[in-house]
This record gives structure tokens, sequence and C-alpha cells, in this order.
């Protein structure tokens, strides 16, 4: 069920986004860095899901302030002259692989043991049609 | 907290994040001249060297067509008196307009920005403009040379002509719409002592030149070849009275 409003959600969006005014090229920068902290609060939590300490308090708060934050930095950062962006993009992403790291991690060890698992069925199926 | 809830947070999630991606990516697209610069300038150097390859074939073919015009005329007015004497005037306007190679005794003057100014030793405060040739310059140097009686004049192989425009554009000049640049070759005929001394006269052209550090150098030839002006000098608004 959750999957399937997820779905509606994206498709929604991506239609909502084909239809609205598109943003002067100025402001892109920073809704990129918008995009990418947006991105690295998701993929933080499907891995808390994984890891079951899921809070959908701390992922909400966590997604729009994320967001703002990494906004406001750059905003900062281009009236300081510094490439602060640059910072965030290094930070969102390296958590970001570092969520995936994990994620792959957990299936590729549940996969495993589904496989070894279901060995040991065969081996115990045919040691009992032997006997 | 019950399911439906956090679906509804979650589908809300993805929602912003979707749109937020798909508007960024038309905003890119919608902009790609501007993140895709190397690309597009890559391909508008290709385009103009086509067009270059192109112009450059058409006016081969030009040449050749008015070189067979010309051979006609001979022909035709040969056995006709009068008819030569028109050919003979339709010559010596066209050289006089620019429109033919003229050849004769004149000057070469050769100007280069100033060498000891560079990106390292200049200061913060010095203005990089004062070291460089200007299109004033080329038009001061023009007035000197056609006061002193120049007949014909080239600047880098472009034939002044009534209609030539000196204008600055940016880091370099255009002469008659083509770009020309630093050292600027300058082919005068004329009396070679007379433009000489106009020029170098103290408190002259060269003087000023001098002062500001541009190379200049000046040669008198005896046979000095002026290229003609390449393109088509057109008009549209004036009217001969009769």
């Amino acid at each position: 069920m959750i999957i399937i409003v997820v779905l509606i959600g994206c498709i929604l969006g991506a239609i909502i986004g084909m239809n609205s005014p598109i943003i002067p090229y100025t402001y892109s920068g920073y809704l990129a860095i918008g995009i990418m902290a947006a991105l690295d609060t998701v993929f933080g939590g499907i891995k808390s899901i994984i890891q079951k300490n899921f809070d959908m308090k701390v992922f909400v708060s966590g997604f729009f302030i994320n967001s703002i934050t990494a906004m406001f930095l750059t905003y900062l950062g281009s009236k300081l002259n510094v490439d602060v962006h640059l910072a965030a993009i290094v930070v969102f992403v390296g958590r970001i692989f570092t969520d995936m790291a994990i994620i792959r991690r957990h299936y590729i060890e549940k996969w495993s043991e589904r496989k070894t698992i279901a060995k040991a069925t065969a081996i115990i199926k045919a040691n009992d049609k032997k006997e | 907290m019950n399911k439906t809830k956090i679906g509804l947070i979650l589908g809300s999630v993805c929602l912003i994040l979707t749109c937020a991606i798909v508007m960024q990516i038309r905003t890119i697209n919608q902009n790609i001249t501007v993140s895709d610069l190397g690309v597009v300038s890559d391909e508008l150097r290709d385009e103009v060297l086509k067009w270059k390859e192109k112009y450059d074939n058409s006016y081969k073919e030009l040449e050749k067509a008015e070189k067979e015009l010309e051979e006609e005329r001979t022909e035709a007015t040969k056995n006709d008196e009068t008819s030569k004497t028109k050919e003979e005037e339709l010559k010596k306007g066209n050289a006089v307009l620019g429109l033919t190679d003229v050849t004769g005794e004149g000057i070469i003057i050769t100007l280069k920005d100033n060498p000891t100014v560079t990106t390292e030793t200049i200061g913060a405060l010095d203005d990089i403009s004062k070291y460089i040739i200007h299109q004033e310059d080329l038009l001061n140097l023009m007035n000197e040379l056609k006061n002193a009686g120049a007949e014909a004049i080239s600047i880098n192989d472009q034939r002044i002509i009534p209609s030539t425009a000196i204008i600055c554009s940016g880091n370099i000049t255009q002469v008659n719409g083509e770009k020309v640049g630093a050292p600027f070759i300058i082919k005068a005929i004329g009396k070679p002592d007379e433009l000489k001394e106009a020029l170098e006269r103290p408190g002259g052209i060269i003087d000023l030149l001098n002062s500001y550090g541009i190379v200049t150098d000046i040669k008198t030839s005896n046979n000095l070849t002026v290229l003609k002006y390449d393109g088509v000098i057109q008009h549209k608004y004036m009217k001969e009275i009769k």
C-alpha cells in the first residue's frame, strides 16, 4: 500500500513539475542543492527502515530542514565568495554512498541467507528420502 | 502512527522531490547554452569553418568571373576609340575606389603593442589600454596619411575605401567588418618622403604612439602593392541627379 502511494506521489510530482513554470537559471543551483539534500534524507530514511530505527518525525524534519539549510548555506557561500555548495555536494553524495552500501549489504546478506537455508533444507530432504 | 498517515507523508515527500527534480531538469534543458558552452562553441567553430570554406570557393569563382569579364571588355573595346577611353576611365575609377590591386611607391608602417608590458609586469593600478593600439590611433593615422596625399591605403591587407569603417570591437579592431589585430601593417601608396614626414613630425602621431611604448617602424618602398577591396560596394538609397 505504501509503495502504491509513493508511486502515485512520484507520478503526480512529475506531472506538476512538467506543467510548472521553470525557475530562473540563477536559482537552479539552489534547487539542485536542495534536491541533493532531499535525496540524502530519503536514502537515510531507507537505511533507518532497514536498521529498524525509523522515525517519521526525524525523517520529515530532516527532509525539509536539510534542504533549506543547504540552500541557505549555498546562498551565504555565494555572498562570501566561497564555494560552499561543493562541500554540501561532497557531504550529501558521500552519505548517499554509505547509506547505499549499508542497504546493499543488508539485502545481499538476506539473499545469501535464504540461499543457504534452501540448500540446507534440500540436503535434509534428500537425507530423509534416503532413509 | 498508523499506516495511512505514513503513506501520505511519504507520498507527499516523493511528490515534492520528483516535482523539484523535473523542474530542475527542465530549467537546465532550457539553459543548455549556458551549461554546455564547450560543446556549443565547438559546434559553432565547425559551422564557421564550413562557411569560410564556402566563402573561399565562391570568392575564387568570383575572381575567375571578373577576369573573364575583363577579357570580354577588352575584346569588345578593341576596335572602338570611344569605348576605349571609357574603358580607361572605368579602370581609373576602380583603382581610385579600391576595386583593383594597385602598385607604386609608398611606405609600410608596422605598429606593435607595447612589448615591455606583460601580465606579470603590469601593476594593479596600471591601465592596460594605455599600452595597446586603439581604433582611434588607426583613424588618426589614416587621417594623417590622407592629408599627406596617400592614394591607396590598407591595414593588414584590408583596403581603405570611402565606406570603410574602423571600429573597436572588444579586444580587436574591425576594418571593413573584418577582424584585424596587432601587429598592424599599414601600406600607403603616395610620395614616400611626404608621407613619412607627415607622420614623424615632432608632436605627430608617431611621437604620440611612441610615448605609450608602442613599437613603430616605417619603411619606404619603391614597389608596393596594395590589395583591392574584397567586398561589394552597395548603394540602395542614393540616386543620381539627372
